[in-house]
């Protein structure tokens, strides 16, 4: 009886031998697994906080390819009158580094124009993430200018924003309002104000100021909605040398010219109107004038100071998801202080630009567009000028 | 011979195309908001079998995709759970020249989810806040188990989670908050996770405990009901909406009426939100 106890005694030291073995054999490979786990836990938060970052880049861009034909009126002899081009190709890189916080660059690849549209950041100031102020080249607040080109429904932007906004961009800092409750946009910038595309830095030590308030009317029932607005620019130009050109064209070459500011003035209102009727209908429209400052360089090419006023007006009527009819009329006098022969090369200009979108899916848009500038009659421009344009442009955009 | 022939084949085949042409099924498409998904498919599927002729495609993605889908005009119906944003609509006005459509079709309280073993019954506005911008980051603190919060959320696609940063939490979310695709996925993860936390419509709520929720400490606190959400007492309730480029016109403004009328809204109860009449 002893010895089958001594016997079952080492038969369970055994089996428990053992199975403390395989138990610590068993918690070993468990350890092993765990740490396999963590290792392989770690590797994927690596790999998600790597494409969490990538997430954050967004591409965007588009291509514009047209043929234009052109009236003879403006071109130099052997000129052709007609051609094919890339009007612009951009590509947007946006980084959204935060909520609230980006950074954008544009660069346009055009043929021979490669140039850069944007560069800037944005944040949203800390508790108060309505009020975003933008530093770095970025497009002067104003409707037409912050219409993007991809959207626009004809093919150039109107003849008096083009003047006053030469490139759209500029180089400065704005702070731009858009609280969620209240329907208004406000902005405010400073700017170098002399900026045409090309310049690092500013030409004089003066910044211009431009601000811009527009108001947003909804009627959701009636389907009727009215954007309205002003903008106002006020800055100053310096006059390289003495000889300055004012309103009635005359020279004034003070000594003290030089170095003298000159002024950049004007004021703009604006509306937009949008219908849904029969499908999307808008009526869109500006009004622009003040005083404007040119830079020369002699006296055969001087400062120049002029009183100027403009104005467009669109009407754009969808029709189905895919077609659009567009009507601009377009106002420009960049010298409204002189008229006839007094004005010299100064002559007012109206244009109608007729155009026909058609979006053929998500990502390209056909136009065909045909401009009718006409002109003031003077003694430098006795004849209406052959100056028409007809386009087709073809629009990929992503 | 051969001519009649011709014009026989001709004739069948005009009344082929023309029968076919009106045979054709009316096709909409809805796309958008997560959270909408089961709502607008039992819509879908209720007014299909009420409507044969009627072809109706649901998917989801989230609001923002849904929005996106409507400016780029591949849906009819843009779903959301959180109201336009003004970017939004200067798109729509850009390409379509309208403001956009906007139909409110059903009411939804953002639920609170809790693990059924969390201690925890009822949770203020500015707990919920200071939770999901990781101030309180223990369970204890807000009157639970000393137990570290794990937090769970929507993806930033989701007009879920637009609305609950805008209307509760005020503020960025903690970078702890792990984000899902979809309510029942929020719901799945709390359900498994003994210290966890998570928000979502109302109707995805199962197999977790749903928190009663304070506008501030001396408020009662409220779970979205019929009642409280009618009565605006539940202070996480919104609207769920349906985006249209146009006035809806034809069998897209019949499907509409009919999701406003008795019976569209009697889904919206079963389905587990709230009539919007």
């Amino acid at each position: 009886m002893k010895k089958i106890l001594i016997s079952l005694f080492m038969i369970a030291g055994t089996l428990t031998g053992f199975s403390q073995n395989a138990a610590d054999t068993l918690q070993e490979k468990l350890g092993l697994l765990n740490g396999r786990l963590n290792a392989l836990d770690e590797r994927v938060a690596l790999a998600e906080s790597d494409l969490g970052k990538l997430t954050k880049i967004k591409l965007s861009g588009y291509i514009q390819a047209q043929f234009e034909s052109y009236q003879s009126g403006l071109l130099k002899t052997n000129d052709a009158e007609n051609s094919f081009y890339i009007r612009r190709a951009r590509i947007k890189f946006t980084y959204e580094a935060a909520d609230g916080i980006k950074f954008v660059l544009q660069p346009d690849f055009s043929t021979g124009n490669l140039s850069l549209k944007d560069a800037y950041a944005v944040a949203s100031l800390p508790k108060l993430s309505a009020l975003s102020l933008y530093a770095g080249q970025f497009n002067r607040p104003n409707y037409e200018v912050e219409y993007s080109s991809s959207q626009r429904e004809v093919l150039e932007r109107s003849r008096v924003v083009r003047s006053i906004y030469p490139g759209e961009r500029e180089v400065g800092a704005k702070l731009e309002f858009t609280p969620s409750k209240v329907p208004v946009k406000l902005q405010l910038a400073l700017l170098n104000g002399n900026f045409t595309g090309k310049e690092q830095k500013d030409a004089d030590s003066k910044k211009d100021i431009m601000a811009r308030a527009v108001y947003s009317l909804h009627i959701p029932n009636a389907g009727i909605g009215i954007d309205m607005g002003a903008h106002a620019y006020y800055g100053r130009m310096m006059a390289k040398n003495k000889y300055i050109s004012n309103y009635s064209n005359q020279m004034d070459s003070t000594d003290s010219n030089s170095g003298s500011y000159m002024d950049k003035q004007w004021f703009g209102g604006e509306i937009q109107m949008y219908f849904d009727f029969l499908g999307g209908t808008a009526l869109k429209g500006e009004y622009i004038a003040g005083k404007n400052a040119f830079a020369g360089d002699s006296k055969s090419n001087p400062n120049k100071i002029k009183q100027f006023a403009g104005y467009y007006i669109y009407f754009i009527k969808n029709i189905g998801k895919k077609n659009q009819l567009v009507a601009r009329y377009d106002y420009f006098d960049p010298n409204t202080k002189l008229s006839g022969d007094d004005a010299g090369k100064d002559i007012f200009y109206q244009s109608l630009a007729l155009a026909w979108q058609y979006y053929l899916n998500d990502f390209i848009r056909f136009s065909v567009n045909y401009e009718m500038p006409w002109n003031e009659k003077n003694s430098a421009y006795p004849e209406e000028i052959k100056d028409n344009v007809f386009g087709i442009r073809m629009q990929a955009k992503f | 011979m051969k001519k009649n022939k011709s014009i026989m084949l001709l004739a069948l085949a005009v009344i082929f195309i023309t029968g076919a042409a009106f045979m054709q099924q009316i096709k909409i498409t809805v796309k958008g908001s997560d959270t909408m998904v089961i709502l607008s498919q039992r819509w879908a599927e209720i007014y299909m079998n009420k409507y044969p002729s009627a072809s109706i495609q649901v998917t989801g993605g989230g609001s923002g995709v849904g929005l996106a889908a409507l400016i780029n005009g591949t849906t009819d119906i843009a779903n959301s759970s959180r109201p336009i944003k003004t970017t939004e609509v200067e798109k729509i006005k850009a390409r379509y020249n309208t403001l956009g459509v906007e139909i409110p079709c059903a009411k939804d309280g953002i639920t609170i989810f809790l693990n059924e073993s969390n201690k925890v019954k009822e949770l203020t506005l500015k707990q919920l806040s200071d939770i999901y911008q990781a101030k309180i980051t223990n369970w204890k603190q807000v009157g639970g188990d000393d137990a570290p919060i794990k937090l769970y959320g929507r993806e930033n696609s989701s007009g879920t989670y637009a609305f609950f940063k805008d209307e509760v939490v005020r503020g960025d979310y903690a970078a702890s908050c792990q984000t899902l695709p979809g309510t029942g996925a929020v719901v799945n993860a709390v359900k498994k996770d003994k210290n966890g936390i998570g928000y979502g419509g109302a109707a995805y709520a199962s197999g977790v405990k749903h928190c009663m929720v304070k506008k501030d400490a001396n408020s009662p606190g409220y779970l979205p009901t019929a009642e409280t959400i009618a009565k605006n007492e539940y202070p996480i309730s919104r609207y769920l909406y349906m985006y249209l480029k146009n006035k809806p016109t034809g069998e897209l403004k019949k499907y509409i009426d009919w999701i406003l009328s008795v019976d569209g809204q009697k889904i919206v109860t079963e389905v587990g939100y709230f009539p919007v009449k």
